[in-house]
């Protein structure tokens, strides 16, 4: 096995080809990835990690959240970005929403801790100085 | 007249109650067409910001920004070009400042927030006082002439505090206080139980429209339905019981207003979202927070929120003018300022108040309530530059707005008063 083949938890090799794209730092990165990856790249995406998170959350739940190994951290992070996949295929049925533009003027400035990223200033309102 | 359509006698005996009541003409307001001009014209924003955000109480913070003496936090108000600091004194008082130094007039403080003593301006090191402003230290003193220490502190602009909300006014001396601007409704809000106060999801946006677009989108129900028909409607409409997310109550109150949504208590995410009924962990809420079943017990006895006690109730919106709005419902409460920056230009900063993270599948689902609300704010924000481009095309000079638009109606009626009104006083009235 090579070291990318290996860059997940045994048992979640099958998300292998996702890493590159959907191991993202930030809330607001992940909706980027989402809102700007191909429909049918989405999809497959969703249908490989839908079908293993049951088994990932109760893998990754022996850890804590902000402590785990690296390659446990990935497969948090893949979970996060299903979320992301969640909107455009049991919503919107496309990338994005209808007759939206991208780039956006929306941003999540401050996500949910952790891995929810933060734009300076975003806390108080400020984050436009 | 009947919210409901395609009622089928079985169905009649059970159905949601949906109040038929005109709250528009509860609120005294007119019912004809309303002109868009306060929408497109650069003269009326100029009178919008002499007249309304020179005058009134503008929204700068929470409490909890300022979590111990010497605390602060700069606050930019574009309208009105200017920065201020924010700061908490050793007595707990909470003062406001411009954020400009006497000296040659330089912003002072450069980053948006800490803790210290002093605020040190870097073009020459001239000192302040962080809680009150006043000035401590000036480099080779003895070289200025007639100096008078005493009166070269941070001009102070007056700041007041309602339930940990801190607001600034930047008149020389307010006509009216804080509690006098808010009047009836900062009666009928005091002691509500906030909670979840120190984690937050913030979500801002940039876009050319007008300010009162992005207000007036989260000022009625009536078009979640058509523009949010994924990511909303499920949770704050029904295909037959309230098909076009009729509100359970809206009033005003003195110069601001709110509005209680109507929630669809059957909602649960389809067979086929399977991601959302995975990560769905919380007791209480909807699609857009969830929290516990306490927390939310405390909010809903409160008699301001869903003052009519409907038990299909989402969430509450309360809009104190110009620009500001608290947000209720059983996942927790959220925040919007809408900020002008020109007649076509705005920018807005909604925060979420959640709950800290419990575990990973809590970790998930806010992932996913965040997910979903920048792609409703996303839907409202393209949305309202398009109502722009629309608006200023001279097609059209008025709108025409239905019921459930009462709060739009009642906003450009207290802002005209605003606009026209010599005296805050008068405005009030």
């Amino acid at each position: 096995m090579s070291h990318r083949e290996t860059s997940l938890p045994r048992g979640f090799e099958s998300l292998e080809p996702f890493v590159d794209y959907w191991v993202r730092e930030s809330n607001d990165e992940r909706r980027a990835a989402r809102s700007t990856a191909q429909m049918e790249d989405i999809r497959e995406f969703y249908d490989v990690v839908v079908a293993l998170a049951p088994d990932a959350i109760t893998y990754l739940e022996k850890f804590p959240l902000d402590a785990m190994p690296d390659d446990a951290t990935r497969l948090f992070k893949l979970l996060l970005a299903m979320n992301h996949a969640a909107i455009a295929v049991e919503m919107h049925g496309a990338p994005r929403a209808f007759d939206s533009p991208w780039p956006a003027p929306v941003r999540i400035a401050k996500g949910p801790w952790p891995y929810g990223g933060s734009i300076e200033g975003a806390e108080i309102g400020g984050g436009f100085r | 007249m009947s919210a409901v359509l395609q009622e089928s006698p079985a169905q009649a005996g059970k159905k949601h109650e949906i109040d038929e009541n005109s709250f528009t003409l509860a609120a005294g307001l007119g019912t004809g067409p309303v002109p868009i001009e306060p929408y497109a014209s650069p003269a009326y924003f100029e009178k919008e910001r002499e007249r309304v955000f020179r005058r009134a109480w503008l929204y700068a913070g929470r409490m909890e920004q300022l979590p111990e003496a010497n605390s602060f936090f700069v606050k930019d108000y574009e309208i009105n070009k200017a920065s201020l600091v924010i700061s908490r004194g050793k007595d707990g008082r909470v003062r406001a400042f411009h954020n400009v130094c006497s000296h040659r007039g330089n912003l002072v403080v450069n980053q948006s927030c800490g803790v210290a003593e002093r605020l040190t301006c870097r073009y020459h090191n001239w000192a302040y006082r962080t809680e009150t402003g006043e000035l401590m230290g000036v480099p080779d003193l003895k070289h200025f002439f007639d100096f008078d220490k005493k009166s070269c502190g941070l001009t102070p602009v007056a700041c007041d505090v309602w339930e940990g909300f801190i607001f600034v006014n930047f008149q020389k001396k307010p006509e009216v206080s804080l509690l006098e601007f808010l009047g009836p409704f900062g009666k009928t809000y005091a002691g509500i139980p906030f909670f979840n106060l120190d984690e937050t999801i913030v979500i801002q946006a940039d876009f050319k429209a007008n300010w009162k677009l992005i207000a007036d989108a989260f000022a009625e129900p009536y078009h979640v339905p058509a523009l949010h028909p994924a990511t909303l409607a499920p949770g704050f409409a029904h295909p037959e019981e309230n098909r076009y997310a009729r509100p359970l109550s809206a009033r005003a109150h003195g110069i601001h207003r709110h509005f209680s949504a109507y929630g669809n208590p059957q909602y649960v995410p389809s067979e086929t979202s399977k991601v959302e009924r995975l990560v769905y962990v919380q007791e209480t809420g909807g699609v857009l927070g969830g929290d516990s079943a306490e927390n939310a017990r405390a909010l809903t006895a409160h008699p301001a929120i869903n003052p009519t006690k409907n038990p299909n109730w989402s969430a509450d919106v309360t809009w104190i003018f110009p620009n500001f709005n608290i947000d209720y419902s059983t996942g927790g409460f959220w925040t919007h300022e809408f900020w002008p920056v020109e007649y076509n230009r705005t920018r807005w900063t909604l925060k979420i108040f959640i709950p800290k993270t419990m575990n990973l599948r809590h970790r998930l689902q806010l992932e996913h309530y965040a997910c979903r609300w920048s792609e409703v704010v996303l839907e409202d924000v393209t949305n309202c530059e398009r109502i722009q481009r629309g608006m200023e095309s001279g097609a059209k000079t008025h709108m025409i707005l239905q019921d459930a638009e009462m709060l739009i109606r009642h906003n450009l009626h207290v802002l005209d008063k605003w606009v026209n009104a010599d005296t805050v006083a008068e405005a009030l009235q």
